[in-house]
């Protein structure tokens, strides 16, 4: 061997110092002392280093994104202590994944945004910070509507708070409606949607009669939630499975026959594309997409209460935040100062304004902003209207991993390949009643 | 008769695949050029309206692209040659040199090519957030340094070569390190190029890994900044977003045009044999 160090003494150093490193990737020894979790990295500009630094983890993209940008920017420059950056993460569903991760890694950032089916993971999981000390007189629960309020409420601790929430809402081509002879309105009940079926075959939209209505691809059981109600069923009743009884069951065939039978109806991919193109005359959507719809649509959009059949029922969905309990006390403190900055009637009217969200505040909804737009746009108003008649979602979406795909995927096939309700939801609670129990012990410890 | 009709059938054949294989691109840069009412439309629209230029304008403002792309090329640079280098010389040890356990070895190499990536999500982010490499350069591109799939296609072709080369450079004296240099590296052209181009191609499209790692735009590569355009609920501007894709498209497209004389030559070279 003409080299000085020859291979066997390169291996056994080599192998040397990988068994020295084996510690480090061996889980265990987290980083920071105590019961603190550290930071995710990120950047501070330079003007804002000498601030206590919180981040917050959000989910909106796009003009949503900018506004809540917009809104951090502001919260920075209403004051001097703190500097809270904001970091993009992506979806709901993709933020929960990697805040997960994070906690595991035990750097978290002090905020993040929650849809209403995601916090209750983390709230069984005891990641979340309880808030009711950090209320007093900057803000109270009773700030917020009540019933928006009090979805994030367990046993009287506040865990969450609205932001960004938004219900269905019934949309309807004015258009189409007149050249039908259909009344200026939404549906009292859906009976009543189908029976305008004939008249609508006056209509002709590039030479094609619009069907009535879309029914989406996914994530439909947040709109089937209101359904069931509405035929006087649920999901569940508390953990107790009964998508496969009664209302259910009904209102899943009542589906079933419009898209089937009466050829009144599909599933879509996208129904506010469809519905914003003319292919449909009806839909049922988020009060988050009525700007962007009345911008893009070609035709006066009206908007209705969601129809009832045999009772009213509607859903809230949307996001909230929750301070994370990881987080050293003195940065929650932080936090929640930006919690308190959220909720100021300007600040929460804009960012409904901006985006499409419902005020999450009560002040918010008396703001002059907010008045003025509602005079120009009533059916702004509408979704506001409709709130207090909302109620919380069925434990089981809520809280079993899943269920939601779960539950669309069986609205799938019943939309596309017309197999009757009873049979797809009798599987459907099959998998949800194995969920239930995965999560039993914990809801019941914690609810 | 016989000779036309499969030249006839041949080519026909090779519209079709040319078809299905330029249509998304086709359909992509076009879309880009459309307004909304041009893409949301049914029958299809398939040459824009007006070419409304202005998606890109709004697409590049939308997020920063200029930084995404910066870290895209440093990303893909330093991740390929790391990833080749690696596989030559684990393919080169293990072809060429003789040490103990050698063919389990290479069963543990394979093996890892059969994990399934999401598999090792978690354990690899856990690591690298405790070496405070989250959100930087190397927490990107160190954990997927080692390429499996690079060894295995290079060590089979490493194989192929025929011996005696092998013997009469090391009967004149030449180190490992030579024979790779002036010999093996040579002899092996074509599948070194396929290996770099699958490698260069996959890390400039990669996603997970660079979306989970990072939290900030200022280190973000541009499939992840693709993301950024999409709005969570609510109207997503698609000409603009298609815009953004012809941003990520690009380069690898120009690449390709670029390098293409040497990829067909590497990959045929080897074709006819004597």
């Amino acid at each position: 061997m003409s080299a000085s160090l020859s291979r066997r003494r390169f291996l056994g150093l080599a192998g040397g110092a990988a068994l020295a490193l084996t510690p480090l990737g061996c889980g265990g020894g987290g980083a920071g002392g105590g019961g603190s979790f550290g930071q995710p990295p990120g950047n501070v500009p330079e003007q804002y280093r000498k601030r206590q630094r919180v981040v917050i983890w959000y989910t909106y993209g796009g003009a949503n994104g900018e506004a809540f940008t917009r809104l951090v920017d502001k919260f920075n420059q209403s004051q001097t202590d703190i500097y809270l950056e904001a970091q993009f993460q992506g979806s709901y569903d993709e933020t929960a994944q990697k805040l997960a991760a994070a906690i595991q890694a035990r750097q978290v950032p002090e905020l993040c945004i929650f849809s209403e089916v995601t916090w209750h993971k983390f709230h069984l999981n005891q990641a979340l910070e309880p808030l009711n000390d950090y209320f007093g007189d900057g803000l109270q629960p009773s700030d917020y509507v009540d019933s928006l309020i009090n979805e994030g409420t367990i046993k009287g601790q506040v865990w969450w708070v609205p932001f960004g929430r938004s219900t269905p809402l019934f949309y309807y081509n004015r258009d189409m409606f007149a050249q039908a002879g259909l009344p200026d309105r939404g549906p009292e009940t859906w009976d009543e949607l189908r029976s305008w079926a004939p008249a609508l075959a006056k209509v002709k939209v590039n030479g094609q009669t619009p069907k009535l209505h879309v029914y989406p691809q996914t994530d439909g059981d947040w709109m089937f939630q209101g359904a069931v109600w509405q035929w006087g069923g649920n999901y569940s009743k508390g953990l107790d499975v009964t998508i496969d009884t009664g209302g259910a069951v009904e209102a899943g065939e009542w589906q079933r026959r419009l898209i089937h039978v009466d050829q009144q109806a599909y599933m879509a991919k996208s129904p506010r594309v469809d519905f914003s193109t003319g292919l449909v005359a009806t839909v049922q959507e988020s009060t988050g997409i009525l700007r962007g719809l009345m911008k893009d649509a070609k035709f006066e959009v009206g908007a209705a209460f969601v129809p009832k059949q045999v009772a009213f029922g509607c859903p809230t969905g949307g996001g909230g935040i929750s301070i994370l309990a990881g987080a050293a006390p003195e940065r929650k403190k932080a936090a929640f100062e930006f919690l308190k900055f959220a909720a100021k009637p300007e600040n929460a009217a804009q960012w409904s304004i901006d985006t499409g969200y419902m005020p999450s505040t009560k002040a918010a909804q008396e703001t002059p902003e907010m008045q003025k737009l509602f005079a120009e746009n009533p059916n702004f108003k509408l979704a506001v209207e409709q709130l207090p008649k909302t109620q919380a979602q069925d434990q089981v979406r809520l809280l079993v991993p899943n269920a939601n795909r779960a539950i669309y995927g069986g609205l799938q096939e019943i939309y596309a390949d017309n197999k009757p309700a009873g049979e797809v939801f009798k599987r459907v609670a099959d998998e949800l009643r194995k969920g239930v129990e995965g999560v039993r012990e914990l809801v019941e410890k914690h609810m | 008769m016989s000779a036309r009709l499969r030249s006839l059938a041949l080519h026909a054949v090779l519209v079709v695949v040319g078809v299905i294989a330029v249509g998304p691109l086709y359909w992509l840069f076009t879309s880009s050029l459309k307004t909304n009412s041009d893409i949301y439309t049914f029958p299809l629209v398939w040459w824009p309206s007006t070419l409304h230029w202005e998606n890109f304008a709004e697409a590049w403002h939308a997020a920063p692209f200029g930084r995404f792309y910066v870290n895209s090329i440093v990303v893909t640079v330093v991740g390929t040659v790391l990833k080749v280098a690696n596989a030559v010389l684990t393919a080169y040890a293990f072809v060429f040199l003789r040490f103990p356990f050698k063919r389990v070895l290479f069963m543990v190499v394979l093996g890892a090519m059969m994990v399934p990536g999401h598999v090792t999500l978690l354990p690899n982010y856990l690591t690298v957030s405790q070496l405070g490499w989250i959100n930087t350069y190397q927490g990107i591109i160190i954990p997927g340094a080692a390429s499996a799939f690079g060894t295995f296609l290079l060590r089979q072709h490493m194989l192929t070569l025929p011996g005696e080369v092998f013997d009469a450079a090391r009967m004149d004296g030449a180190g490992h390190l030579r024979v790779l240099r002036s010999v093996v590296l040579p002899l092996s052209r074509p599948m070194l190029v396929t290996v770099t181009i699958v490698t260069l191609v996959a890390e400039w499209n990669d996603y997970i890994w660079p979306r989970i790692v990072t939290n900030t735009d200022t280190m973000r590569t541009l499939p992840v900044g693709l993301l950024m355009l999409k709005a969570q609920e609510g109207y997503v501007n698609w000409g603009a977003v298609m815009a953004a894709t012809t941003f990520v498209v690009l380069p690898v497209l120009v690449v390709f045009f670029l390098a293409q004389r040497y990829v067909v030559a590497g990959l045929t070279q080897g074709a006819v044999k004597g």
